[in-house]
């Protein structure tokens, strides 16, 4: 069926393989003994022991094989071969192209079109007839857009707590936030709340009880859970 | 009256940069609202580490752009239901990882005719002949001859880290038989290393 070249189908050839790499004869022998690795070179401990004490960061301390020079023989290479793991992943990233415009546009295109509404907010009308709602979703973009407006400060994710679908019922809002370097975070998050609060007032009946501004990271400085200022509305 | 019509579509230009710099729990929880903007942003930084490590799991690369689509698709699907965005890569790795199982257990259906045949090897490609007589390399190929399942286990638990618990489900085998297969993968690899040394 396949059309690929022999040694893409992978049969090594010395082009891929260094000459002097021995493959093993069989790799899935369930009694593969590898010297220097079996019990009887490690004290009475299998690999598996080892490789599980790695795993709990040699915490309990075990003498048994912290002592054992076979043990720490095999540790040295598991630790060496997980060292490389690490690496193997890492240079294979460095070796990936960024993604093209159309791959990129080919994920954009196919989840555009599910709409995050969330729930319908009412929205008065004169005539009785008329039913109009606006969406959560709707309500979300305005938050971010003013945000994103007054600067200084980069809208994450946004939440509008209490019964969204009952008119005057009092709303609060959840917003958190990254901050730029360099910004004074507490007036950067006093002008988005004030904006966030001009926008709703603006365009919808929400009633906001209050606006909660959470600061989770300094942009550039990547510091996880830096800096956490919380700000509630006063009144 | 309609609040939507005055919602930019998508965010201009310049704050596109802004976004490229943010913090991932910001892009997340914009893509989690449903900013599309923030969600581009996501999918170009992590999308070279996926297709890496998707290539890995399934030996060939061959299949990982499809599998990186899909992933990040049901990603932004399920994005809402994420509580901390601050863990949005491992959770994609995680997504990936689901994705590259489907698609072995798929090709065994299809592929049951030729039980021997291999997807082209990672190797093959230019990149990796250049670097040829570098242990990496060495680890690279020992990894590609390795038969499948073996590979699979050890690619989720050492590149992935998934714990025995979670390679048995995601496998579909019983722990110990993931056990075993960890600890020949494990001697093999150190066979074919210590050998480099």
């Amino acid at each position: 069926m396949s059309d690929e070249p022999l040694q893409a189908r992978g049969v090594p050839t010395d082009a891929v393989l260094p000459v002097d790499t021995v493959l093993p004869v069989d790799l899935e022998a369930p009694d593969a003994v590898l010297d220097g690795f079996e019990p009887a070179d490690l004290d009475g401990h299998t690999i598996e022991q080892l490789n599980d004490y790695l795993d709990a960061g040699r915490q309990p301390l075990d003498p048994s094989i912290e002592n054992s020079p076979g043990c720490q023989i095999a540790l040295s290479a598991m630790l060496r071969l997980r060292e490389m793991s690490r690496t193997l992943l890492e240079t294979d990233v460095l070796s990936e192209p960024a993604p093209t415009d159309t791959w990129v546009s080919g994920i954009l295109n196919r989840i555009g079109l599910e709409a995050r509404a969330g729930r319908d907010i009412p929205v008065q009308h004169p005539s009785p007839a008329a039913k109009l709602t606006l969406t959560e979703g709707a309500v979300r973009g305005l938050i971010r857009a003013a945000g994103d407006t007054v600067g200084g400060l980069l809208i994450g994710r946004v939440r509008l707590v209490g019964d969204v679908t009952l008119a005057g019922e009092p709303i609060t809002v959840l917003v958190d936030a990254s901050v730029f370097w360099g910004e004074p975070i507490v007036a950067a998050a006093a002008r988005v709340r004030e904006a966030i609060y001009a926008e709703l007032l603006k365009h919808t009946e929400l009633t906001v009880a209050s606006i909660d501004v959470t600061v989770h990271d300094v942009h550039r400085s990547r510091a996880p859970e830096a800096l956490l200022v919380r700000t509630d509305e006063d009144d | 009256m309609d609040v939507r019509s005055r919602l930019p579509a998508s965010l201009p230009p310049a704050r596109a940069s802004v976004l490229d710099e943010a913090d991932d729990r910001t892009l997340a929880g914009r893509a989690a609202d449903g900013d599309v903007r923030a969600f581009e942003v996501i999918v170009r930084r992590y999308s070279p580490l996926m297709r890496a490590y998707a290539t890995r799991v399934l030996g060939s690369n061959s299949e990982s752009d499809d599998v990186v689509q899909e992933a990040f698709i049901t990603a932004w699907q399920q994005l809402p239901s994420l509580n901390d965005g601050g863990v949005v890569k491992s959770w994609l790795m995680r997504i990936v990882s689901r994705k590259s199982i489907d698609r072995i257990r798929a090709r065994k259906l299809h592929l049951d005719i030729d039980d021997h045949e291999q997807a082209a090897p990672h190797t093959a490609s230019p990149h990796h002949v250049a670097e040829v007589h570098s242990r990496e390399t060495a680890l690279s190929a020992a990894l590609n001859a390795m038969p499948e399942q073996q590979r699979q286990c050890w690619v989720l638990k050492e590149l992935a880290e998934y714990s025995y618990d979670d390679i048995a489900r995601e496998l579909d085998l019983p722990l110990s038989t993931v056990r075993g297969l960890l600890a020949r993968a494990r001697k093999n690899l150190i066979r074919q290393m210590e050998e480099w040394r």
